[in-house]
């Protein structure tokens, strides 16, 4: 089964932790100042919203292979542009012009 | 493999494995399904034969195999192949076994590896009032006995010997043969009374087997149910055997054979150490093994005891599950239990380790559980197994049933050959083979006894992502994702003008959204050049721009819509165009149109523009057809426009002079270009239909806004017929015929318009194919026809304002205006290819200010006009965007492009801009700005520009373009003058010069009061101001600046005047000197623009209601001018410093006021701007 290069999936387990971590982090913090708003309030400490999110072996292999679809997409899409300037160098305005329709497109 | 294995590994191993262990339930399934690979089987071996009966896996595995042609030997092994000599047949039948091979301990290959096993029988005596309570119970058995005997169905035999297995083939025996004499109604009875009679046998048995507590509680539970309660509850024996149980139970009597266990378990340990010795007490019945259970409990230290009995939970006591099996079991092993209490599970089948002591509880068992028992011990040394009987029936049982087990034995000496039939097993190796025996020893280096779980074998692999990430990896991710907002993002908005059109995609198709955001863009700037790119894409702009134009004009109906209103048009023009397809419909449109614009002098001239620009559009491609049905409703208004016209033939109309010069101008192009050229045969055919259409409309009574249209179909077919032929030297020499032609009747001039339109188509085409010299000499005309048009356009830009088309023709021939500024100035460029691209980027420029113009224009024209203008703007931004893109293609028309293409964005902003920079008289500043503008406008037009710097010459080329289009609109101011002189003078003989000054004054006005002043005179006056203020303005223009500026008085105005006065002097001093224009027309950008400017004062000058119609263009366009004002400032600052300098050099040109003025008018601008900064 030749597979195609794509992203190791430890790394981008790695990436979503980091994003995972930081978002609950403020989340806690929201959450506490909200607490700090209503006292009164049920505070549950061991809700879900607070429990990390995880993703298992195939959701990450999914998530790698959309991203590379992702990546290689704008990659091409930014050296057609770069290519029409004449530049044989990807700037990164070449990368906001293809950006929005792109984005749209996933 | 077991059957928690899962079938898949099991495949795998079927596959690659030779030798097997497999639970008979697993291989039944897997051959059933397959995954067994039957034929490679060449040995089968079965331990614990002896369950092959009926459909147990054994058998069904054996007949599955004997089923296909598979030839392999079974070798099925037990201790225990049965009780009965039938049983053992069976065995051998359903295994299909050929030989019975028997071997007991004492036989000599077997002796030598079975270690010695002492069998002990201990007859225990039942305790006192055991023996009470059996006589009580034997006598309510005797009762029933005899009954049943008398009817026949029980033998009469001894009652006390009577098991319940007796009783219970007695019954089956009766259940089937009732005696005939036996009549139905006793059926009922004689089952009561085997019901009871078994009962009160297993009672008894327990009570001499187990205890007292077990056979009381058997017999409580009997007396609470069915009709052992109702035939026993009254029985007074019965009764007193429970009296006697309860009694013996309540003072603790103990059971002999628990004593006599606990003697012979302390003995055992005192014998063995506790800590390695290990016991199993066998119990049948689950009741006694709660009674040992506690029993043991008393003991002390030294039994550590644990029950292990079945799963199944019974009313009084809970079985145990699977788990706590196996945990005792480990636990037992491991020495954390030295004795187990054991029901028949323990008997066999399960791993039970080594014990040195059996105590068998209850004796009358089956001779095979008692060999399964015995076989718990003694198989690696020494073992002893102690058989506790009681005196009596059980004993006597034991007895009986180890004779029978002897006779069994018997029957299978010498192979059972007598007693047995066997199967035939033919052989299977070749009788060339003679197989020796071999011994090998088969040695287990480590036993690992399965752990407490059972896993699957196979090691779970461990995902990659489990593994950690390097350091290098984890600094990586923790460098890009971690510092949050620090790092470079990406704007979604910095490329407008790229959304306005799909990208090139790779893999990944656009979606529906994409595209969805693509017309909203397309809407939102008024861009049709999404498809600019293909070939198609020109008329689609095109399109775009009549419908934008279309929408404008119905709107612009309504009068002062927004420019929301405008992009929601596009759409409707579209559909008009779409409806309208034949050019006849387009005349119609165009009919209607000027009808509008008569019945509304401002709107109806919006409207006419629009209709126009449909028109235009249309002429330039198929759009003209479509255009015209907007316009065909609003010829019966046409009579309206009459009479503007009428006031346009009476001083020529100033309106319809000043168009009639335009359209003379694009005619005499047109004619000359077409005469030259004739590639646009197509798009010539088109303008010229639907010329002739106007022509013949226009004659009849809207000639002028025939001829506007014309004209408006002229300069959409100029940018159209942008095909860049050599038509330059034609358009110069059209552009003088064209003032010729202006000077010609209207009829004439519209018949000339017609072919200037084909002219202005090839113009058109010119420009957009880029680079020809033939293209720049194209541009020379065009711009000669601006310097011309210039003051008609700028009337035929009020006209055509609302007609995007006429916009684009303007723009166009701005740009042509510029080209041939640049040219003039540069010629030298022109013929050179960076001439062509900075023509390309003049054109750009010019188109630029072309849009200005035609705003102003409009503006002048009417406030109606000037909403037109603000939509006008909007389309002409659109069409100059896609030439932008055009021109994007062409490296250096890109940088044109993507100034035009700002401008377009900023196409209100221009307008503002070149208001403001008539007000300061800063054109140049205006221009200045309108670059500025185009290029902080949109960041794209930077971008663009500095890339086509880049690609192109480079900055410096783009900079000299800047500085040219400076120098452009120094001379355009001048070629204004200069145009205006000429169109003065061409509108000085038909119309009146008061007019023109008035129109003058009022343009002028309104550029600077538009912005600060609200002056609003009548708009419809206005309106019909602003159709002659084309003309006036070109009259005045032609008479002198300076006079109106002087006679307008307004600040700006004056102050603009005197330096286009001067400018305007000088170049108004050869009216003529036309060919000088297009010298100026070099720098026509601006001049254009600085017309508008002109004509907006020239406007206000003329009247309040000009200034009016500049101040509701300038309130529509104030706001684009300042948004665009600040998209101006907020582009780069090399564009502000570019401006400024330009500013500068206008101010040094110009007056220090004018400076002042323009300086004002940018911050104002600064101040509204953000929000349409915000709206890009």
């Amino acid at each position: 089964m030749e597979e195609d290069p794509t992203f190791d999936p430890d790394l981008i387990h790695s990436i979503f932790k980091s994003v995972w971590t930081r978002m609950a982090l403020e989340r806690e913090r929201n959450e506490a100042a909200d607490a700090m708003d209503n006292e009164a309030g049920p505070v549950n400490a061991t809700s879900k919203k607070n429990r990390p999110t995880t993703a298992n072996a195939n959701a990450l292999k999914l998530s790698c292979e959309l991203l590379r679809l992702f990546i290689t997409e704008a990659v091409q899409r930014a050296a057609a542009i770069a290519e029409a300037e004449g530049m044989t160098k990807i700037e990164a305005t070449h990368l906001e012009r293809i950006l929005p329709q792109l984005l749209l497109d996933f | 493999m077991t059957g928690q294995m899962s079938p898949d590994k099991r495949v795998h191993f079927w596959k690659s494995k030779r030798v097997f262990f497999v639970t008979p339930q697993v291989l039944e399934k897997d051959i059933q399904s397959g995954t067994c690979l039957v034929k490679y089987l060449v040995c089968l071996v079965i331990d614990e034969a002896h369950r092959a009966s009926g459909n147990y896996s054994y058998c069904v595995v054996v007949r599955e195999l004997i089923a296909r042609p598979v030839q392999l030997r079974i070798l099925a092994l037990t201790a225990t192949p049965g009780s009965k000599h039938q049983t053992i047949q069976h065995v051998i039948d359903n295994l299909i076994i050929s030989t019975l091979e028997y071997r007991n301990e004492s036989d000599p290959d077997v002796s030598p590896y079975v270690h010695d096993r002492k069998l002990e029988l201990i007859e225990v005596a039942m305790g006192k009032e055991a023996i009470e309570i059996n006589d009580l119970l034997l006598k309510v058995i005797r009762i029933y006995a005899a009954r049943l005997n008398a009817m026949g169905i029980l033998l009469n035999r001894d009652y006390q010997a009577l098991s319940p297995s007796d009783l219970l083939t007695s019954r089956d025996k009766f259940r089937q043969a009732p005696p005939p004499e036996l009549s139905q109604v006793k059926y009922g009875e004689v089952e009561r009374f085997f019901g009871a009679l078994i009962t009160l046998y297993h009672i008894r048995k327990l009570l001499s087997s187990h205890g007292i507590r077990p056979a009381y509680e058997m017999l409580e539970e009997k007396l609470h149910q069915g009709s052992f309660a109702s035939l026993m509850s009254r029985n007074e024996d019965i009764n007193k055997a429970k009296l006697l149980m309860q009694q013996s139970l309540s003072h603790g009597a103990p059971n002999p054979k628990i004593s006599k266990m606990l003697e012979v378990l302390i003995d055992h340990f005192k014998k063995n150490d506790p800590q390695q010795s290990r016991v199993i007490i066998f119990s049948n019945f689950r009741g006694s093994v709660r009674d040992i259970m506690d029993a043991l409990s008393n003991i002390g230290d030294i039994v550590k005891a644990a029950q292990f009995v079945g799963q199944s939970s019974g009313k009084s006591l809970k079985g145990q599950s699977q788990k706590v099996q196996q945990a005792v079991l480990e636990k037992f092993r491991a020495g954390g239990y030295n004795v187990i209490v054991a029901t028949s599970i323990g008997e066999e089948g399960l791993d039970i380790m080594e014990v040195d002591l059996v105590i068998c509880f209850d004796a009358n068992v089956s001779p095979l559980r008692m060999v399964q028992r015995m076989g718990r011990t003694g198989r690696k040394h020494d073992g002893r197994v102690v058989v506790l009987a009681c005196e009596g029936s059980e004993l006597k049982g034991y007895r009986r049933k180890q004779a029978n087990s002897k006779a069994v034995s018997k029957h299978m000496r010498n192979g059972g050959i007598a007693s047995f039939n066997f199967h035939l097993s033919p052989r299977m190796i070749p009788h060339i083979f003679k197989p020796d025996v071999q011994f090998v020893e088969l040695s287990i280096e480590k036993f690992v006894p399965r752990g407490k779980k059972v896993k699957d074998d196979d090691v779970v692999e461990m995902p990659m992502w489990k593994k950690n990430l390097t350091v290098t990896e984890a600094d990586i991710v923790a460098k890009y994702f971690n510092n949050s907002g620090k790092s470079w993002k990406p704007s979604l908005i910095a490329f407008p003008h790229f959304q306005t059109f799909p990208c090139r995609v790779h893999i990944v198709m656009h979606s529906c959204r994409t595209g969805m955001m693509i017309d909203a863009m397309q809407h939102l700037q008024g861009v049709v050049f999404s498809r600019d790119k293909e070939g198609l894409p020109v008329e689609e702009k095109e399109f775009l721009v009549e419908q934008h134009g279309s929408k404008p004009l119905e709107q612009h109906n309504n009068c002062c819509q927004d420019l929301l209103n405008f992009d929601d048009c596009p759409d409707i023009y579209e559909q008009r165009s779409m409806s309208d397809t034949p050019v006849q419909t387009s005349e119609n449109a165009d009919r209607n149109c000027l009808s509008t614009i008569a019945s509304k002098s401002s709107p109806v001239h919006s409207y006419l523009f629009s209709a126009d620009f449909v028109s235009v559009d249309n002429l330039g491609n198929v759009l003209i057809l479509s255009v015209p049905s907007l316009p065909s409703p609003k010829v019966t208004q046409s009579d309206d426009i009459y009479l503007k016209c009428p006031k346009k033939d009476s001083g020529r109309f100033l309106a319809a002079a000043q168009r009639s010069e335009e359209v003379r101008m694009p005619f005499g192009d047109s004619v000359q270009r077409a005469s030259a050229q004739t590639r646009c045969l197509k798009s010539e055919a088109r303008a010229v239909s639907t010329v002739f259409d106007f022509e013949a409309q226009q004659n009849e009574p809207t000639v002028m806004d025939m001829k506007n249209t014309e004209i408006e179909n002229v300069i959409g077919v100029l940018p159209d017929g942008g095909d860049g032929t050599n038509g330059t030297p034609d358009a110069l020499k059209v552009k003088e015929p064209f003032p010729l032609a202006s000077a010609c009747n209207d009829d004439e001039e519209d018949a000339e318009l017609s072919p200037r339109l084909t002219n202005y188509m090839e113009s058109g085409v010119v420009p957009e194919s880029p680079i020809n010299g033939e293209s720049n000499g194209k541009d020379k005309s065009a711009f000669v026809i601006p310097d011309l048009v210039l003051p008609p356009i700028c009337s035929n830009h009020l006209f055509m304002s609302s007609s995007q088309g006429k916009k684009r023709e303007l723009i166009k021939e701005f740009d042509s205006c510029r080209g041939i500024v640049s040219g003039s100035p540069t010629y030298n460029r022109i013929q050179t290819p960076l001439a062509n691209i900075k023509d390309g980027s003049n054109k750009s420029k010019c188109g630029h200010a072309s849009p200005d113009n035609q705003m102003t224009p409009e503006n002048d024209i009417t406030s109606g006009h000037s909403k037109n203008w603000c939509l006008t703007p909007n389309n002409n931004s659109n069409s100059v965007k896609g030439r932008k893109k055009l021109r994007r293609l062409r490296r250096v028309g890109d940088c044109v492009r993507r100034r035009g293409l700002n401008h377009k964005d900023n196409d209100i902003v221009p307008i503002v801009e070149s208001d403001r920079s008539f007000p300061g008289a800063s054109t140049f500043q205006n221009q200045n700005n309108y670059n500025q503008g185009e290029k902080k406008t949109t960041n794209n037009g930077r971008a663009y520009i500095e890339e086509e710097a880049e690609v192109s010459s480079g900055a410096e080329a783009s900079e000299d373009e800047e500085d040219d289009l400076d120098g452009d609109t120094y001379e355009d101011s001048f070629i204004d003058d200069g145009t205006n002189p000429t169109a003065a003078s061409t509108q000085d003989i038909t119309c009146t010069v008061d007019m023109m000054a008035v129109y003058r004054r009022s343009l002028l006005s309104q550029s600077p009061n538009g912005w600060r002043m609200s002056e609003s005179t009548s708009s419809s006056g206005k309106n019909l101001h602003s159709l002659y203020a084309p003309g006036s303005r070109l009259k005045n223009q032609s008479e002198g600046g300076s006079a109106e500026s002087l006679s307008e008085g307004h600040e700006r105005i004056p102050k603009r005047r005197p330096s286009m006065a001067s400018i305007s002097t000088t170049d108004g001093g050869s009216d003529v000197e036309r060919l000088k224009r297009k010298s100026r027309f070099h720098d026509p950008d601006s001049v254009p623009a600085i017309n508008l400017e002109r004509e907006f004062l020239s406007q206000g000058d003329s009247g309040n209601e000009e200034p009016v119609h500049q101040n509701q263009a300038n309130g529509v366009p104030a706001d684009f001018d300042l948004f665009s004002d600040d998209h101006f400032y907020e582009g780069v600052d090399l564009d502000a410093l570019e401006a400024q300098a330009t500013l500068l050099l206008q101010r040094s040109s110009e007056c220090s006021k004018e400076k002042k003025e323009t300086i004002p008018k940018p911050s104002v601008d600064h101040a509204g701007s953000p929000t349409f900064d915000l709206g890009i």
